[in-house]
């Protein structure tokens, strides 16, 4: 019963850290901006893709694709910030929410036009196996994605708070007028932003390209957890939405455990429900 | 006087384009886009080669095969005009009249999903226009009295009842006993349905139902689903999938090390070609029901052929889906030419009468004839087990092309 | 103030023109089934309307208030339901159905909605989406509303106490439309009344307002329940359209998106906005599907796509901000 128990624990954290990658990449955005990217579960259906390509015409291992998916989808968040975002900088929230819903199925179909529909799964990496460790099995491929999303998302909190360019970030995402008065570009510090969030989506799908299946519409698996997980810890809250991550990877899995696992959304959703009636910015959000 | 100018003015009208009709059209409504895109594209490609070698010259031993068109109706080609449904019932049902009032179609096949294929066969049913379903399996489909559907395939409540058939017979055959069954089954209609006459089967084959598990088919992690059924100490689990749970579900298993007598699945995504070529090794020695199998040339020399013919065209072996949809396309043009007209009716009352033996069919059945739901009542499903990326036969007995492996091979024995 | 008071309409800019443009549209409707005799573009007329109708509904709330719901179809879902389920339970009338519908999904929408207007911009919009979800899995699992399979109306004799008129479509489309005039009335007279006031008040500026004395929630309800009432209204028409229902068709967040863009590419908070929205939007897409989606390529989805991002970045204010029209 206990190791039952610590399994589901264990399976929860190391899929919680997964959305915790995801996620704060796009609370980075959120909060630099105000601005929801629908499209952020599709950027890590790009990032799958990425080693997806690599690894059949390369044949390189996806553990090395990391920089590669990481380095393309900074450069697809930096154009999609030049190219749309910051034309609609000013418009109303539902015309944001409007364009980056258009991003997101422009970018699933235009996968699905040029792969097909076809679930694809990457074979024979370096990857594979699992161990067992205090009678709970866990997965190596699924391990090592949690420690990179575990260290991407230390790297990334770094960055906002102890470097140059971080401090820009948060300067901009708390008074922009000010900002731009101490000298700082926020249209380069908004290209960043989508750059490390796109970046952070790209890792995210890299790593998971590894023991998950890959299909144009992988992103609405992950997109929805990660807007959960995003408002569970508060808008542009980065260690908030580390936590956030975390809760709702465990909630699903022991949600799933006791209960019958078809109901396991529905306890990550109603206790998002509730936490957003008693705290209306997010679990870390300043009220 | 004037009416009887419009009367002739429409008659010369009717009969020009009854003389113009040199092709007829059929729909085909199928999902070309959405989750199940792949799929359809599969189930449109059959339905391009059937058209095909219903309007040329081939020597098969499949009706309509050896002539040019329909002979009855003077050599007339058909022409199937194949509809995007994306998995939505309305989408389906709008198609539906849209081919039957639009494109004036003289009937429709369709749909795969059993959901789409309810409302697309009740536009067919208020239209008077005969309706074949080739591979649509939920159980109720049949059950709801229409005049105008017909169903070729056999549906999940034969299939339920043909998993424990096997078990029993393998019961009796092999000295690894089985008795408790899990079923795990993804939460739509098509899996409920599933877990329903599964459910049914075990109790009246009296076999113990250890667990059943509901999951959702989108589900980012299978973890404590898979946890569950290993501790329920089923030997058999009956997973009703979707392909990219299916998968996950692979994935999961062995991530637990974990390994059951058997896992027979209701098809669907295990027998997916996604699902071989994206678990590779490890897909091995799952069981799967299907209605149709490549090796199944070895007793019908047809359907190497046929299959030739396919992957020729489209890049690709055929599978269970195909092969029905390919049948379904043959047996309403076949029922049309038999019918020698285009009128409703008259290819109704030849479908309720229909009769083809199995010989000319790709499929293992014993034939088509329609009992009085209008459902296939000479279809079966087969069991395949899949080793090494290629599913062989492996019951019923005696059209297995290859011994079943049982129980499954654990993990760390491969 | 009295309650009566609150429903007072302004009569400063009563305006002959508007009327004679609805009376206009009303001719025009009546005689698309004289016009078009085959069902498919009747079909699409018909699915203009129920969008023009939810598109509506949901302006009531999102162009009024400003709140951002993207949890529509749990609206639409419960009036589906409703109707349909007491209709097979209890053999009730779908008439009344589509009343007890209504008024379901309003009393749902005030039990949820109070507690949730204090939450702010995306937050709204995000917890409505999980309202969305939880109906959604809900009714995907109780097999007493049907569970996955969904729920199927049987074929009966084409009547309009039972709401069934079989391949007729006109009946269909004279009740939408009806439906869809009642909608527009509806937010034209709160729009001029006391309450519409308030609401824009509240969406401009919520603080000032609420330092004034003006309760937002209180408003706020009032919004919710009519966008929600009048949304089930739709669903209890779609499934007495369509005779099949099933939790991904009426309750999806796609679908619950799918009304938003009408509104949006229409133009927010305009009355004739959701009409302009989904007469481009829904014959956009069933074209797209029928002459490109037989390829199975997804080309069609890849152009709605596109057509969306050009569309949001170049003209933000929808269609009928295109054509000049200022949104009060």
């Amino acid at each position: 019963m206990e190791t039952e128990i610590l399994q589901a624990v264990v399976s929860g954290l190391l899929l919680g850290l997964i959305y915790s990658l995801v996620a704060v990449g796009l609370t980075l955005i959120w909060g630099v901006m105000d601005i929801v990217n629908f499209a952020h579960g599709d950027f890590l259906m790009l990032g799958m893709y990425t080693s997806y390509v690599l690894y059949t015409s390369l044949g390189i291992d996806p553990l090395l694709s990391i920089p590669v998916a990481g380095g393309f989808l900074f450069v697809v968040g930096v154009v999609t910030y030049r190219m749309i975002i910051r034309r609609i900088m000013h418009a109303p929230m539902l015309v944001q929410i409007f364009t980056t819903f258009g991003m997101m199925i422009f970018l699933r179909y235009v996968i699905f036009f040029f792969f097909k529909p076809d679930y694809r799964s990457i074979g024979n990496t370096v990857l594979s196996g699992n161990v067992k460790f205090l009678g709970v099995y866990v997965g190596i491929p699924e391990t090592v994605a949690a420690l990179g999303a575990f260290l991407t998302t230390g790297v990334i909190y770094w960055i906002i708070n102890h470097t140059k360019i971080g401090g820009a970030i948060t300067a901009t995402s708390e008074n922009r007028v000010a900002a731009q008065l101490m000298g700082i570009d926020p249209d380069r510090i908004f290209s960043l932003s989508w750059g490390i969030g796109g970046a952070a989506a790209g890792i995210a799908g890299a790593l998971l390209s590894n023991f998950f299946y890959i299909f144009p519409e992988v992103g609405g698996v992950f997109g929805l957890t990660a807007f959960v997980v995003v408002c569970f810890g508060g808008f542009g809250n980065i260690h908030g939405a580390f936590i956030a991550g975390l809760i709702v990877g465990l909630i699903e899995s022991l949600g799933g455990y006791i209960a019958p696992p078809e109901y396991k959304h529905l306890f990550v959703y109603s206790l998002f429900i509730f936490l957003l009636w008693l705290r209306p910015r997010g679990l870390l959000g300043v009220t | 006087m004037k009416r009887s100018f419009l009367v002739v003015f429409f008659m010369v009208l009717f009969a020009a384009a009854a003389a113009k009709a040199e092709t007829l059209k059929i729909g085909a409504i199928y999902p070309l886009t959405g989750p199940a895109a792949t799929t359809g594209k599969e189930l449109a490609d059959a339905v391009k080669l059937a058209q095909e070698i219903i309007n040329n010259r081939h020597d098969f031993n499949l009706p309509l095969a050896k002539d040019e068109g329909l002979p009855n109706l003077k050599g007339a080609k058909i022409e199937v005009i194949v509809a995007d449904h994306q998995g939505k019932p309305d989408v389906g049902l709008a198609e539906a009249e849209r081919l039957i009032t639009e494109e004036n179609v003289v009937a429709l096949i369709g749909c795969y999903y059993s959901s789409v294929t309810k409302t697309a066969s009740l536009a067919a049913e208020r239209h008077q226009k005969p309706f074949l379903n080739p591979e649509s399996t939920a159980a109720s489909l049949t059950e709801r009295g229409f005049k105008w559907f017909f169903r070729t395939t056999p549906n999940d409540d034969t299939f339920s009842e043909n998993f424990f058939q096997f078990l029993d017979e393998l019961n009796k055959k092999m000295e690894n006993k089985v008795k408790k069954v899990a079923i795990f089954h993804e939460n739509t209609d098509f899996g409920k349905g599933v877990k329903d006459t599964e459910t049914k089967y075990a109790k009246q084959y009296g076999f113990e139902l250890a667990a059943t598990i509901s999951y959702s088919a989108n589900s980012s992690s299978l973890d404590s689903e898979v946890q569950k059924i290993k501790n329920s100490g089923a030997e058999v689990v009956l997973p009703a999938s979707y392909v990219s749970d299916s998968i996950l579900f692979m994935k999961t298993i062995k991530k637990f090390n974990y390994a059951p007598s058997m896992i027979l699945a209701m098809d669907a995504g295990f027998i997916s070609g996604e699902f071989g070529k994206s678990l590779g090794a490890d897909g091995n020695y799952i069981l799967s029901r299907e209605v149709w199998a490549l090796d199944l040339a070895k007793k019908k020399p047809m359907v190497a052929e046929i299959n030739k013919l396919y992957k020729e065209r489209f890049g690709k072996d055929m599978n269970g889906n195909s092969a029905r949809t390919f049948t379904g396309l043959l047996t309403i043009a076949d029922a049309i030419n038999r019918a020698g007209s285009t009128e409703p009716d008259a290819i109704r009352k030849t479908l309720v009468g229909y009769s083809i033996p199995g010989d000319q069919l790709i499929m293992p059945w014993a034939g088509i004839q329609f009992n009085e739901k209008q459902q296939n009542e000479l279809g079966r499903g087969i069991v395949v087990q899949l080793v090494d990326g290629a599913y062989s036969t492996v019951w019923p007995f005696d059209l297995a092309s290859r011994e079943i492996v049982h129980p499954f091979v654990p993990w760390d024995k491969r | 103030m009295a309650v009566k008071d609150l429903f007072m309409v302004r009569k400063t800019d009563y305006a002959p023109v508007r009327m004679a443009v609805i009376i206009g549209l009303v001719f025009l409707v009546l005689f698309v089934p004289v016009i078009f005799k085959k069902p498919f573009p009747q079909d699409l007329v018909i699915k203009i309307f129920l969008f023009a109708l939810l598109g509506n509904a949901w302006n009531i709330l999102g162009g009024l208030t400003g709140q951002v719901s993207l949890g529509h179809a749990m609206f639409f879902g419960t009036g589906a339901y409703t109707s349909t389920l007491l209709f097979l339970k209890f053999g009730v009338s779908p008439w009344f159905g589509l009343l007890t519908g209504a008024m379901l999904a309003g009393g749902i929408s005030l039990v949820l909605g109070y507690p949730s207007f204090k939450l702010k911009g995306h937050y709204f919009a995000m917890i409505t989406i999980a309202f969305g979800e939880v109906f959604h899995i809900l009714f995907r699992n109780i097999d007493a509303f049907g569970g996955a399979s969904g729920l199927f109306l049987p074929i009966t004799d084409n009547s309009f106490s039972a709401f069934y008129f079989g391949i007729h479509k006109a009946p269909y489309l004279y009740i939408v439309f009806f439906f869809y005039i009642l909608s527009t009335v509806t937010i034209y007279l709160l729009d001029r009344s006391k309450i519409g006031f308030y609401l824009r008040s509240i969406n401009a500026e919520e603080d000032a307002a609420r330092s004034l004395g003006v309760s937002s929630p209180f408003y706020k309800s009032i919004a919710m329940f009519f966008s929600a009432s009048f949304t089930a209204v739709g669903g209890s028409f779609y499934a007495q359209y369509v005779t099949f229902i099933d939790p991904p068709s009426v309750f999806h967040l796609m679908f619950s998106i799918q009304i938003v863009l009408i509104v949006i590419l229409g133009g927010i908070g305009s009355i004739v906005g959701p009409l302009a929205g989904a007469l481009v939007l829904i014959p956009l897409s069933e074209f797209t599907r029928i002459y490109l989606g037989g390829t199975g390529r997804g080309f069609d989805l890849i152009l709605y796509g596109l057509l969306i991002i050009v569309f949001a970045v170049y003209q933000p204010l929808g269609l009928v901000g295109m054509f000049g029209r200022k949104r009060r």
